[in-house]
């Protein structure tokens, strides 16, 4: 057995502080869960069970004994009068639209520029696509409002000038598709950069296989590369879709909601019934269905796929 | 390079003496549209950066002066306001302080989690990504309410746990995922030479898993830097971060097109050639550990 080490032994010191080493280190495992421990109840047990008491009761009150409980009346609001139904339906279909064309974009790209020949190209390609993600949503949004503005933008004034159709006005005429194209400029180097790194993680041999047995490309892709590279699709694209139902700042920047209710995500409806609508009890009723819909709908992905890699 | 594929393999005999063209041709439309693309992803951060640097009046003209005379005035009008520097400046320092915490908080953690058997562990791991499938506007309105209880309203301190908050379940995930992919032996190594398990953890640990933590702080300044519905709601004035400045901007009725477009490159240029400096460290991070873990 080596002496040679850098450490004494905890005898040596004075007996006090080495009682306090002693059990820093017979107990590690709990010190080191604890803080992470705490912290995660007070963002998750927390909020999910004020959101649920703010919902049942009919004013905010700090004092839970004075509180006067009306049942379900806010979820009644909420999805009557509050737009509920609508902000659903608008959340649902931008999730799954950016969900679906970040992935496929992010995904060719990943593959073309995984083919390409030179280095020096491969790693210009690599670098650059990563980019917009270090742009801010609300910055996205600002962009977006100088570019498609439909007096000073430079994209309607190309439209007009440059092809025989006229521009539409993207902010009121087609919001929804504006806010699904500017997350995906946003977001598909995310998509992007973890399907690249999968990529060149599928084993030589694998390809070199499939390559011998005469598999035409698009087959190589889809019965030999997709299908080793699953795992990392299937995290990716639930990440994604994660971080798609906390879409915020772009909306709100770009049309704030609006027209109308066009583009009204959830979490902007929530936002108005708070703190523009003052209604609080509203608010964290549609807050808690969109928790219970969030949290079962990444659960059943989990389960019905599975993790594999991640946990053994 | 592994995904190599081009039409040398193509399964046709016949075809081979057409292979010099065919290659040629792919290659043509392979960069064909990666260079759409990244005309794609430059245009308009071409496009808002020579709008801050053009003079009032020349900002918004269409047709566009492709050509212009450089002038850093909307920068210097920028500067002159004072919410501006100082919600630059909250920035930069909630955020770094977040980073920091939350890797104290969650390194030590994931390392629990990956060297440990933990009852449950995949009830304890979906546990806290659950926290990241929180919306966060549904997480905004109790801690409103005890920020307000707890004078934490419009502070720093406040703002460093919200990010903490978004960043937590990341730090654990990925770290987790490093922690797997470092052997025991070297471990065991250490203990064999009286290294004690916090000693073990600190010289030996750390150090192997330093690409993983690096990568994991990039991802949380990234997340933590762009968000805006904490400040919004949890924010008026003294902790304001930058992303609400920008946004301040658009709500305004006349908008000031040449500032608007010096704040945002403001905000975004430093964050891009950061993540140029640091982009091999990012897929690593990014991946949750599934890609390195293969």
């Amino acid at each position: 057995m080596s002496t040679q080490t850098q450490t004494e032994a905890p005898t040596k010191n004075e007996p006090r502080f080495a009682r306090v080493r002693d059990l820093w280190n017979e107990y590690l495992p709990y010190w080191f869960m604890a803080p992470m421990v705490i912290v995660m109840a007070m963002i998750t047990v927390f909020p999910g069970a004020y959101d649920l008491y703010l919902s049942l009761i009919a004013e905010p009150t700090l004092n839970v004994l004075n509180a006067e409980f009306v049942g379900l009346r806010n979820y009644e609001t909420a999805f009557t009068r509050g737009g509920a139904i609508n902000s659903f339906v608008i959340t649902i279909t931008v999730v799954a639209s950016a969900l679906l064309l970040e992935s496929v974009l992010g995904f060719v790209l990943a593959a073309l520029v995984a083919g390409v020949d030179s280095s020096g190209a491969k790693s210009f390609y690599r670098v650059l696509f990563i980019v917009p993600m270090a742009v801010a949503p609300v910055s996205l949004a600002t962009i977006g409002r100088i570019m498609l503005n439909s007096e000073i933008g430079i994209i309607p004034y190309v439209i007009n000038t440059a092809t025989p159709f006229a521009a539409p006005a993207f902010l009121s005429d087609v919001p929804l598709l504006t806010v699904v194209l500017l997350d995906t400029w946003n977001w598909t180097p995310f998509m992007f950069i973890i399907f690249y790194a999968g990529l060149s993680s599928v084993p030589e041999t694998l390809i070199e296989a499939s390559r011998v047995d005469g598999a035409p490309l698009w087959r190589r892709y889809l019965h030999v590369i997709i299908p080793y590279m699953k795992p990392v699709v299937f995290v990716a694209m639930l990440i994604r879709m994660i971080d798609l139902f906390r879409t915020f700042g772009v909306v709100y920047g770009l049309t704030g909601g609006g027209p109308g209710t066009a583009t009204q995500l959830v979490s902007i409806n929530i936002y108005e019934q708070m703190f523009i609508n003052n209604q609080p009890g509203v608010a964290a009723a549609m807050a808690v269905v969109y928790l219970g819909l969030v949290v079962a709908l990444a659960n059943v992905v989990i389960a019905k796929v599975g993790f594999e890699g991640v946990w053994d | 390079m592994a995904t190599r594929d081009g039409p040398a393999e193509s399964a046709t005999g016949s075809q081979r003496l057409e292979k010099g063209t065919r290659e040629t041709l792919v290659k043509v439309a392979r960069h064909g549209v990666l260079l759409t693309w990244s005309f794609v992803v430059l245009f308009p951060l071409y496009w808002v950066v020579s709008m801050s640097l053009k003079p009032p009046g020349q900002a918004n003209s269409l047709p566009p002066d492709w050509v212009f005379l450089p002038t850093v005035y909307n920068y210097i009008q920028l500067a002159q306001r004072g919410e501006f520097v100082t919600a630059f400046a909250n920035s930069v320092i909630m955020v770094a302080a977040s980073v920091v915490l939350v890797l104290l908080i969650g390194v030590p953690a994931a390392y629990v989690l990956s060297r440990w058997d933990i009852p449950r562990e995949r009830d304890v791991l979906v546990w806290i990504l659950s926290s990241r499938m929180l919306p966060p506007i549904a997480v905004v309105i109790p801690f409103f309410v005890i920020f307000r209880a707890l004078n934490l309203f419009d502070t720093r301190i406040g703002m460093v746990i919200m990010y903490v908050s978004i960043n937590l379940s990341l730090v654990v995930w990925v770290m987790k995922a490093f922690f797997d992919g470092i052997p025991e032996t070297l471990e065991e190594a250490a203990r064999v030479d009286g290294a004690t398990r916090f000693q073990s953890f600190r010289k030996v640990i750390l150090p192997a898993a330093k690409p993983g933590i690096f990568s994991v702080a990039i991802i949380s300044f990234i997340f933590a830097w762009i968000e805006l519905l904490f400040g919004l709601v949890l924010t008026s004035f003294e902790a304001v971060p930058v992303t609400l400045y920008v946004y301040s901007f658009i709500g305004s009725r006349s908008i000031e097109w040449g500032m608007l477009a010096a704040a945002s490159t403001a905000m975004i240029v430093p964050v891009v050639i950061f993540l140029i400096a640091v982009n091999k460290y990012l897929a690593a991070g990014l991946s949750f550990g599934v890609v390195i873990k293969e």
